[in-house]
């Protein structure tokens, strides 16, 4: 019976396994080839790393510097993301395996059959360690195919896989406590989130050994499945005794959980569903309440995400400033990839605000993606047929995304402005420079509801490719190495650069009336189709 | 004064498959109003239609003289729905998704009238609606529904098997509910494969099958488009005797006792030569909604349009 539940999961699972190992190939893939041919020499890469020992808004969302051989940059610069995203498919995979199926009574058809209480789940930990071995022999792979030795490239590769493995472990826990299969997520992928700041914050505040550029993260790495990745070294210490951390969380996670499976019902959870009110709220009646009301809880979390990473680039520019200004060589060289010109402030300023701005748009794609959420669930039929429009139900959504999405700029601009000085960008330029991503944010509401509107089976799929291309493109792209002419397409490169030379205001304008224009023609071209509910 | 639902010719495709292929229906004031079909019959997609939330392929259709597609909104104001597949908000409490439902409706949710048969009905069905609606059971979730619905008056009720999944004391609940809407004048739709369900509440029936009404009319026009049964004793009775009897249909003979079937509209014609034969222990039934729908659905064929939902 388990053989047959594998196989079941397996079969139903065999093309996401393969689009993620293929995706985390690409990736691992790309940074080692950005590597390779950017900081070609022993020199170069020695300068790329000297700069980023001195930067810690770099680190933080980096490594740890181990070294100055193709290997150490690649450690450096790939394996805290890619072992993120790892771990991002292993709590999904998870969570759809587990609480995801129970909530929608497969688990009940399955557990009325011959099949043992707990074989499901011994077919899902199974799957779970597959996915394992294939992320690491994918991210393996995209090491070697650069030509890295291959002892350091299946240490990379199993880093960020057993870092994976912990969390399918910390999902399956998290799964047996919530009823709901989106807590469980909320749950795990905060978890994840988490981890990945708290190994940053021990990069960050680094020990930094100048003599070889290597650097020792502060002990709070340790509380992270991605600070145990980063500490096997790979090319460098070639550690293996950290990998056992993962194991051992997983280990740990899994025994517990199985043991409260089996004592508890099945649909039931650890964490008993807490009473509703009797009545509706006043906040709650129509339809921008009800919007308001689903999107609460992760409009909450963007935002303390959008206004934590402003807080932290107002208050880093200083230090960095400095740090730059004595780190001298290669930093004008960093600069022209991170920032685009100008006084190195300013380009830091530019950085802090543009992905301020990319986090803030994932409110807008997720807020758009919500609309079809809805009427997946039948959630939009029940509305609609009632006295409330289309147009109503639709704008009160977008509204909510829009307005989200505008609060937690707003709200990052004072923040980092409050707490930058004038020696590092000013009030008035972080707060403005924040503030003018709104255009660029906005564009994302109305490209993916115009999506909804015309393609809704497609609205979560290109919604989440458009806004990681617009990131890889926008962030990325001059790191990685592409051509130019890519990140012309994301919108976060039309917003006027309020901190460097010459912001052109013309783009910003555009791209506003631009999104006003899209989500109207989503809002007629909505009226102009069946609801169509179920996936 | 025009029907309250009126259609004609109307028809539905999704690509290749026919939902509706030329359906009229037609749906009085003042009428319980059985829709009965069975699973594809495209039940659900003409109640889409009527909501607004699917555009006919074809066809006239109009609620209140107007366009459920055009004035959906509008119209809704004066309709409550039960859909066939309940689904909930899974954060909100069974109270808030009520509330919400009947403000978006356009009624006062602080108005007296509106809580007290809110209470009445929260009573009457037994129902805690403190709950989250994803810890609802199927027959809460339809609770839900019929609270949300019936709590605030409406002129036209849409509803999908509106007791699926009810226990049979909630569902004589909703059968006094019915009533009770009858009495005052409203006007109800009401999908169904439940037959006994149908036959006790509506007033007219239209059956479905293949995306055309294949009949319509009350329960007693239809029952003369089928045959009354008959049932004696035998007592002795030849076979030549027996094969008198004038307009008798499916005659069988069967542990002492001789049973045929006669067109509900000769009934009258063969009593005389019953009497004549001295039968005993007469039953006369009339045709039950059962052998009406069995009559149309007896031998489903294939290639019947899958019901969109």
């Amino acid at each position: 019976m388990y053989g047959r539940l594998l196989r079941f999961r397996l079969r139903r699972d065999r093309v996401q396994l393969l689009v993620w190992g293929l995706v985390l190939f690409l990736m691992t893939y790309t940074v080692g080839t950005e590597v390779r041919t950017s900081w070609g020499t022993a020199a170069e890469r020695a300068s790329m790393v000297k700069v980023m020992t001195v930067t810690p808004a770099i680190l933080l969302f980096r490594g740890t510097p181990q070294g100055t051989s193709e290997g150490d940059l690649m450690a450096l610069l790939g394996m805290s993301f890619i072992a993120l995203l790892v771990m991002f498919q292993l709590v999904f995979l998870v969570t759809r395996h587990t609480r995801a199926e129970e909530q929608t009574g497969q688990t009940e058809t399955i557990a009325s059959t011959v099949a043992g209480r707990l074989a499901p789940s011994y077919a899902v930990l199974t799957l779970a360690l597959i996915a394992t071995v294939i992320a690491w022999v994918a991210i393996t792979l995209g090491c070697l195919a650069n030509g890295l030795p291959a002892g350091g490239s299946a240490l990379f590769g199993a880093g960020a896989a057993f870092a994976g493995l912990s969390f399918a472990g910390v999902t399956f826990l998290l799964a047996q406590l919530f009823p709901a299969s989106r807590t469980v997520n909320g749950w795990a992928v905060t978890l994840a989130v988490v981890s990945y700041f708290v190994r940053g914050i021990g990069d960050a505040g680094s020990t930094i050994h100048t003599e070889n550029l290597t650097a020792t993260p502060l002990w709070i790495t340790w509380l992270s499945p991605i600070g145990w990745a980063q500490a096997t070294r790979p090319w460098a210490l070639n550690r293996v005794w950290p990998l056992a951390l993962g194991t051992l969380l997983f280990a740990v996670c899994t025994v517990v959980a199985l043991a409260i499976q089996d004592r508890r019902d099945v649909g039931a959870g650890v964490m008993a569903e807490r009473k509703g009110r009797p009545a509706a709220p006043g906040s709650l009646l129509g339809t921008v309440g009800l919007a308001l009301r689903l999107e609460r809880g992760s409009l909450i979390a963007w935002i303390i995400a959008v206004i934590a990473t402003a807080m932290l680039m107002g208050s880093l520019a200083g230090s960095v400033v400095d740090q730059l200004a004595s780190a001298g060589g290669g930093a004008a060289a960093m600069i022209e990839h991170f920032g685009g010109g100008g006084p190195i402030v300013m380009a830091f300023v530019n950085i802090g605000a543009v992905f301020s701005g990319m986090l803030a748009s994932a409110i807008c794609v997720q807020g758009a993606i919500r609309l079809r959420q809805e009427e997946i669930a039948q959630g939009a039929d029940a509305v609609l047929s009632t006295a409330a429009s289309r147009a109503k139900w639709m704008l009160s959504f977008l509204l909510v995304a829009a307005v989200g999405s505008i609060v937690s700029l707003v709200l990052g601009g004072l923040v980092a402005g409050v707490l930058s000085t004038s020696a590092s960008g000013g009030f008035h330029t972080w707060f403005w420079a924040i503030v003018w991503q709104i255009p660029a944010v906005l564009m994302f509401l109305g490209v993916v509801a115009v999506v909804f509107a015309v393609l809704p089976r497609a609205t979560a799929g290109v919604g989440w490719a458009v806004f990681g291309l617009s990131i890889l493109f926008g962030m990325f792209g001059p790191l990685l190495g592409m051509p130019a002419w890519t990140s012309k397409l994301t919108p976060f490169m039309h917003v006027p650069a309020i901190a460097l030379p010459h912001p052109q205001f013309t783009g910003g304008w555009v791209m506003v009336g631009i999104s006003v224009v899209l989500v109207a023609a989503s809002v007629l071209l909505f009226r102009l189709r069946d609801t169509k509910p179920g996936a | 004064m025009a029907a309250v639902i009126e259609a004609h010719g109307l028809t539905k495709h999704f690509g290749r498959v026919h939902a509706l292929d030329g359906l009229d229906l037609v749906v009085e004031q003042g009428e319980v109003h059985g829709y009965l079909g069975p699973n594809g019959a495209g039940k659900s997609t003409t109640i889409r239609i009527l909501l607004g939330l699917a555009r006919a392929t074809g066809g006239r259709v109009s609620v209140f003289g107007q366009d459920p597609w055009r004035d959906a909104s509008a119209l809704h104001r004066r309709i409550a729905t039960i859909p066939g597949d309940v689904a909930l908000w899974p954060n909100l409490s069974g109270g808030e998704t009520i509330d919400l439902l009947v403000h978006l409706r356009g009624g006062d949710t602080k108005a007296k009238a509106y809580t007290d048969a809110r209470a009445r009905l929260i009573e009457e069905f037994q129902f805690d609606p403190t709950k989250k609606a994803r810890s609802y059971s199927k027959g809460n979730r339809q609770k839900v529904a019929l609270i949300a619905a019936l709590a605030h008056p409406a002129e036209l009720y849409v509803f999908d098997e509106p007791t699926s999944g009810l226990d049979p004391l909630m569902e004589s609940v909703f059968t006094r509910q019915i009533g009770r809407i009858a009495e005052a004048g409203g006007t109800v739709l009401l999908s169904s494969h439940i037959l006994s369900e149908v036959e006790k509440l509506c007033t007219r029936i239209s059956i479905l099958r293949g995306g055309k009404v294949v009949e319509s009319g009350t329960l007693t026009e239809l029952r003369h488009l089928t045959r009354t049964s008959f049932s004696f004793e035998r007592d002795g009775l030849t076979d030549a005797q027996l094969a008198g009897i004038p307009g008798a249909h499916d005659l069988v003979l069967d542990e002492g006792r001789v049973s045929f079937t006669v067109d509900s509209d000769q009934v009258a014609g063969i009593l005389p030569s019953l009497g004549a034969l001295g039968v005993a222990g007469l039953q006369v039934a009339p045709p039950s909604l059962e052998e009406l729908f069995l009559r149309h659905y007896g031998d489903v064929v294939d290639g019947t349009p899958v019901e969109a939902s």
